[in-house]
């Protein structure tokens, strides 16, 4: 735990980072291959928000990711502000099987691009490509039995079982140059990636590591004015779900009284 | 003799698995509960005949309480818009199931609050709350196991971690939130998934029933297991306030040693009414430091680890005592030994809850009875049970059934001095407000 200690002990300059998308993208499988290059098949999907931090160097600086991992089910939307607000780095995931992913991503970046920080850096990613490679880069064709998805039956990836023999390529929905289009036009980075793998996910780490205006943030923290960035975010006080705590009291015979 | 028949047959129950159906007033699914899941044919027909069967006696301005079916009794909670079915063939009072079906209905509010359901409704009558719940079905089934075994949900009343007092005293006080966290509701440190200490304002005390919920909540898979540091949930708390959100910041601490990932199940948990996350996590960063610099967290740690925070009823030293509960009426707090042979096998805890959960119903007249006893002693073949209610507590004792009524009144009484004397070590008691 000492870890997330908020050191300003230490050198590194804190990036607060948020992942966005659909369900069953592979989100929290991103994160957990960069953080513990690890992975799961079958995770259990997010509720809410996960924290997650992980350095990463860049040259002779430490970046320190503060990452806020969030649940891609609809009824989180509405909670999304409460973690991209001050975030200087989106990444914000679609699966390449799954062509309405790409369009939920894509109004993502919209929302990013008109409420966030106006300095946020984003980043596409385009995962599960090991379920549209040929076996060539996969050591086995059985590799392929395994898919990625997380526990949600509504989002299964189609054609699981196409792993052995055929043309892997059928899987796919999104090709890479349409999505690779899209990313440029709206100046976003773009990666094509797989959690199971590892390809490509180290690479977006770094990439948005070269891409943040450190010399800003670093001036921003010094100048004592809380947290980097947050001149940037707007605030939407519909979107705050604050609580009268006056309301309500459970005064009632049955509470605890402890 | 009505009663012997019934518990001579007790010993024979399969206590198979509950089946648990909730579906809207409109006759569409919401969720299913039943072994082999909730997607087999058929289903959608017997949720119709379920809405049809509600619906008659709705006509008729009456309420289906239940059907009883031989030894499956099927027991209906209407929470409109929703509706609540169980069958089950454990032979419980009907009240436990009725509380089983008001639990589900409870965590499904604290998914989508009720004046969201209440809204979606009105717009819809043929909504697929479904969608609304994708994802959250690991709750409602980890409920739903919690509710098998967990006898402070059926007591309605908080089951604390047995420490010392002087260590909750010094955990707590490192607890205490300090001016710049604002709106915060509750805080509370978990062990082994008891309750540690409880910090919260003075104006507020938390309903036993939303405890149970954010226990649930902060225990499910998808929490418990994951990786990260910590997690930002939101979560409604039906009894606070059914109408918003609050957020849960839920940090399980782990030690990253030989001793697995979450051995100990020590977590703190925050629940807070604004939405400032940045502020919440860097008080528990700070609380963390200190928890782990002064000692308490290893304290904490070792006493659980060393089976301090357990006993058995062998400590009392009570002849042909084999298992109690106590209930301290004005904490709302249980405390209970360990479940052990011959009730560590699940059969035989299954079969002693239910008979626990017999003597509560008798004791508080749930289930209709004109009114309630101060004192019930059952005997069956494999044990004789006692429930007692006094002004202080209710007490449940357990006791070999070869043994007279007189020694079960003994072991009760010799119980009640025992729990006296070590009440400081076995509830929350005094935690700080501010």
């Amino acid at each position: 735990m000492s870890e997330t200690a908020s050191g300003s002990a230490d050198k590194s300059v804190q990036v607060k980072l948020v992942l966005l998308g659909e369900a069953a993208v592979g989100k929290s499988s991103v994160v957990l291959r960069f953080v513990s290059n690890e992975f799961q098949p079958n995770k259990e999907p997010t509720i809410g928000a996960a924290f997650l931090t992980q350095k990463c160097r860049l040259e002779d600086r430490i970046l320190r990711y503060e990452i806020w991992d969030t649940a891609g089910q609809e009824r989180f939307h509405s909670l999304a502000p409460m973690y991209y607000r001050n975030a200087q780095a989106a990444v914000v995931v679609y699966d390449v099987t799954k062509a309405s992913s790409l369009e939920k991503a894509k109004s993502w970046v919209k929302e990013l691009q008109r409420q966030a920080n106006p300095n946020i850096v984003i980043a596409l990613a385009g995962n599960k490509v090991d379920l549209v490679q040929p076996s060539a880069s996969s050591p086995s064709a059985a590799s392929h039995s395994e898919s990625e998805d997380e526990a949600d039956d509504a989002t299964a990836t189609p054609g699981e079982t196409a792993g052995t023999a055929g043309e892997p390529e059928s899987l796919r929905q999104v090709p890479r140059e349409e999505a690779q289009a899209y990313a440029t036009e709206a100046g976003l980075l773009f990666f094509e990636t797989s959690a199971k793998t590892g390809e490509g996910i180290v690479d977006i780490f770094t990439e948005i590591a070269k891409k943040i205006p450190i010399e800003h943030i670093l001036a921003a923290s010094r100048g004592g004015s809380g947290r980097p960035g947050a001149s940037g975010g707007r605030t939407d006080s519909t979107r705050q779900q604050g609580v009268n705590l006056e309301e309500n009291a459970t005064k009632g015979k049955d509470a605890c009284n402890c | 003799m009505v009663l012997k028949l019934v518990f001579d047959s007790i010993s024979a129950r399969l206590y198979l698995p509950r089946e648990y159906f909730v579906l809207t007033d409109a006759g569409k699914p919401v969720f299913i509960s039943r072994p082999g899941g909730g997607d087999q044919d058929g289903m959608v027909s017997t949720i119709g005949i379920m809405q049809a069967l509600i619906s008659v006696f709705l006509d008729d301005h009456d309420k289906l309480r239940c059907i009883n079916a031989g030894q499956t009794r099927i027991t209906f909670l209407l929470r409109p818009p929703l509706y609540y079915a169980c069958a089950s063939s454990w032979g419980e009072p009907e009240s436990v199931i009725r509380s089983h079906l008001e639990y589900l209905h409870l965590q499904i509010l604290s998914i989508v609050t009720a004046t969201q359901l209440k809204r979606i409704f009105e717009r819809r009558t043929n909504f697929d709350l479904r969608r609304l719940l994708n994802g959250a079905e690991p709750f409602m089934h980890s409920l739903l196991s919690r509710l098998e075994t967990d006898i402070a949900m059926t007591m309605s009343s908080l089951n604390c971690l047995k420490v010392e007092p002087n260590l909750r005293k010094r955990l707590a006080e490192s607890l205490v939130p300090n001016s710049k966290m604002k709106d915060i509701l509750y805080i509370i440190l978990i062990a082994n998934d008891r309750v540690v200490t409880l910090i919260r304002p003075k104006k507020h005390s938390i309903h036993p029933a939303d405890l149970h919920i954010i226990m649930n909540t902060i225990h499910s898979p998808s929490i418990y297991n994951s990786p990260a540091s910590a997690s930002w949930v939101p979560v409604c708390l039906p009894k606070f306030n059914p109408a918003v959100f609050v957020n849960a910041y839920i940090a399980f601490l782990r030690k990253d040693d030989s001793e697995g990932l979450n051995e100990s199940g020590v977590a703190l948990v925050c629940i807070n009414g604004g939405g400032d996350l940045e502020a919440v996590r860097s008080w528990f960063d700070s609380v963390i430091i200190k928890l782990s610099s002064d000692g308490t967290l290893n304290a904490l740690l070792s006493a659980h680890r060393s089976k301090e925070t357990e006993y058995s009823v062998s400590e009392l030293g009570i002849p042909g005592l084999r298992h109690f509960i106590y209930k301290s009426r004005a904490q709302v707090q249980i405390t209970l030994p360990t479940f052990e042979d011959p009730y560590d096998e699940p059969h035989a805890r299954k079969r002693l809850i239910t008979l626990y959960q017999t003597l509560h119903d008798s004791i508080h007249a749930k289930s209709g009875q004109e009114a309630g006893l101060k004192l019930q002693y059952i005997r069956t073949e494999t044990e004789s049970v006692m429930g007692w209610i006094t002004q202080p507590f209710e007490l449940y004792v357990t006791l070999s059934p070869l043994l007279p009524k007189s020694a079960a009144v003994g072991a009760a009484n010799a119980v009640a001095r025992w729990v006296k004397k070590e009440e400081a070590r076995l509830f929350l008691k005094d935690a700080p407000v501010f």
